[in-house]
């Protein structure tokens, strides 16, 4: 008999599901807030503006300034290199190399974890940005001009992020669970994978520009930007400033496809957390129909999971598109494309929520190995101990299952608050009179609770 | 109140009360407990070994348990305790609690270890990847 290979080759451990008390707590919490933010009381709207003030002259100017660019961008391309290195010449054991649990856990988790709050700390140490900006500034000075651009087609806006934010998670966790054996992505496969990438981006900033490309296309750069709207950092015009939280969200999703990096991002969390859970026994039947049809162990779970993984973009983007169309029946309404776009923004916190609620545990736990023994032999050779931590190892008993089950519900309950706080302030920018914008928000809040809820459910069902 | 409103409404109450079902459905089996002089233990499913007693065997049969995945469930603070009798030569290991014992082929290795980290944590053999048991450890 064969078992299905749900188990995350990182982790040793996983969450026990939400207790049912829990759940009952964290609904019953979401319908009150959710009522009560239905007799809300601001009526004008306080998010558009972000009230960016710089800070001190002189913490502003060293922390913009041109050497801590330059040590920022050598940081991150070190970073990167170390990464691609550890994953082609390392152990294949994808635990014991540095390569996984930088790029999918310290990169991938701990940016939207720290940008939500901080604003955009990746931008500074993007690897391809500080290549991309280093060939313009050389060609400038062989060429004595500035580099010749093609016009991005603006239409496609954020698709091209949308669309490499779904193959990014893809490549990790369906194509990663190969073999009918619990190995996740190996090492030398993830490396490969951000070679792959790395030109990818660099052709394509040669061909658009570098801004151009990381405000739309680069991956990381739009994710991670994402969930920076919501920090208080920022840097405008060359100076570092503080704004209000949340505000700058309300102008993040102007490019057409923001909606869908968004959604993707829910999609994709949703996913995963319901693969070994919730969605289990469709996942499992689905994958026997391709098995009992000659299709092989592996194309058969690979199939299955990239067919839930795309159902979970379509439903996610499906009760959004509800919800929007609900409130265009609303006297007033601005057209279906202006609702899409303008509250796109506001599912940033649920995203955000959703993040916090499956890998909190998992990026608690793992970064003690990225700092312990994956620091100091980065290879996983056992003979490496550059750093004196390489006997380091994980403590499980770091935080409690029930500290983790208050995070992973706090984190929702958050999350839909702040998503009703920016989607009734948009509604107030649309809808003059303040009724109609209430009565345009019911739609937003029946999507915030279906989100929310489906966010619970799925800790509940847990993974086994 | 409009019409819009009323179906806002509708629908809202709808959603809400189809996700509460379809929550409850899913969660009540797992969640199905009988309390025992202050000990919260499962009433039936996976087996307890911390009621004292027999020691659960995992047996492995062709590099295989015997009637699949054994599943283990504790509270922390329990003594786990089981065994694994196995046809071949392999390495069991306990994941989380990272735990290693080698079985000789046709022997059996015991387990004996305080429940203290909350969580799941599979139980395979090492050598060809096979999960053999998840241990529950409740909070």
């Amino acid at each position: 008999m064969s078992f299905l290979p749900f188990a995350h080759a990182l982790v040793a451990r996983q969450d026990l599901p939400v207790p049912a008390w829990l759940f009952a707590w964290g609904a019953s919490i979401v319908l009150i807030a959710s009522f009560f933010a239905l007799a809300a009381a601001w009526r004008k709207p306080r998010f558009e503006e972000a009230r960016w003030r710089p800070l001190g002259a002189g913490l502003s100017r060293t922390l913009v300034s041109r050497p801590v660019q330059v040590l920022c961008a050598l940081v991150g391309v070190f970073l990167l290199g170390v990464a691609i290195y550890s994953g082609l010449r390392g152990t294949e054991a994808p635990d014991r190399n540095f390569a996984l649990t930088f790029l999918y856990v310290t990169a991938w988790l701990g940016f939207p974890f720290f940008s939500a709050f901080l604003g955009d700390i990746f931008r500074p140490f993007n690897p391809w940005r500080a290549v991309g900006r280093a060939a313009g500034a050389g060609f400038r000075a062989i060429a004595g001009q500035r580099p010749a651009h093609l016009t991005y087609p603006e239409k496609l806006g954020r698709w091209p992020a949308a669309v490499g934010l779904l193959a990014m998670v893809w490549l990790e966790i369906v194509y990663g669970s190969s073999g009918g054996v619990a190995v996740g992505l190996d090492p030398h496969a993830a490396a490969t994978a951000a070679l792959v990438y790395s030109g990818y981006t660099l052709a394509m900033m040669a061909l658009f520009g570098t801004e151009v490309w990381c405000a739309r296309g680069e991956v990381f750069s739009v994710y991670f930007g994402m969930f920076s709207q919501l920090g208080c950092f920022a840097v405008e015009s060359g100076k570092l400033g503080r704004r209000r939280p949340l505000a700058a969200a309300t102008h993040w999703a102007t490019l057409p496809g923001s909606a869908a990096v968004v959604i993707a991002s829910i999609a994709t969390t949703s996913f995963d957390g319901g693969q070994g859970g919730a969605f289990k026994s469709a996942i499992e039947s689905t994958f026997h129909w391709f098995a009992d049809r000659g299709v092989d162990l592996t194309t058969s779970l690979r199939l299955t999971d990239t067919i839930f993984m795309l159902l979970c973009f379509a439903g996610v983007g499906l009760v959004y598109a509800l919800g929007v169309r609900g409130m265009r029946t609303i006297r007033g309404a601005p057209s279906l494309a202006t609702l899409r776009a303008g509250f796109a923004h506001s599912l940033i916190p649920i995203a955000l929520a959703y993040l916090v609620a499956h890998y909190f545990s998992l990026f608690v736990f793992q970064e003690q190995a990225q700092f312990t023994y994956l620091l100091s032999d980065p290879l996983g050779t056992a003979h490496t101990d550059l750093f004196g931590t390489a006997s380091g190892g994980i403590d499980f008993r770091l935080v409690s299952a029930t500290t983790i089950w208050y995070v992973q519900v706090g984190a929702l309950v958050v999350g839909h608050v702040l998503g009703l706080t920016l989607a009734h302030d948009r509604a107030l920018v649309y809808w003059p009179n303040y009724r109609d914008a209430s009565r345009s928000q019911y739609w937003m809040l029946a999507v915030m609770v279906a989100f929310t809820c489906f966010g619970l459910y799925l800790l509940s069902a847990g993974n086994g | 109140m409009k019409n819009s409103t009323k179906a806002a409404f509708a629908c809202l109450a709808a959603l809400a009360i189809a996700v509460g079902l379809a929550a409850c459905g899913g969660s009540s089996d797992e969640t199905n407990e009988a309390t025992n002089g202050g000990v919260t233990r499962p009433a039936e499913g996976p087996e307890s070994a911390s009621m004292g007693g027999k020691v659960p065997t995992i047996v492995i049969r062709n590099g295989e348990p015997v009637g699949g995945i054994k599943q283990l469930e504790y509270n922390a603070g329990d003594e786990i305790r089981f065994e694994v009798k196995s046809d071949i030569a392999e390495e069991v290991h306990v994941h989380g609690y990272d735990l290693m014992q080698d079985v000789p082929a046709g022997g059996t290795v015991s387990f004996d270890f305080p429940a203290e980290i909350e969580g799941i944590f599979e139980a395979e053999l090492e050598g060809r990847k096979e999960q053999i048991a998840e241990i529950t450890v409740n909070p």
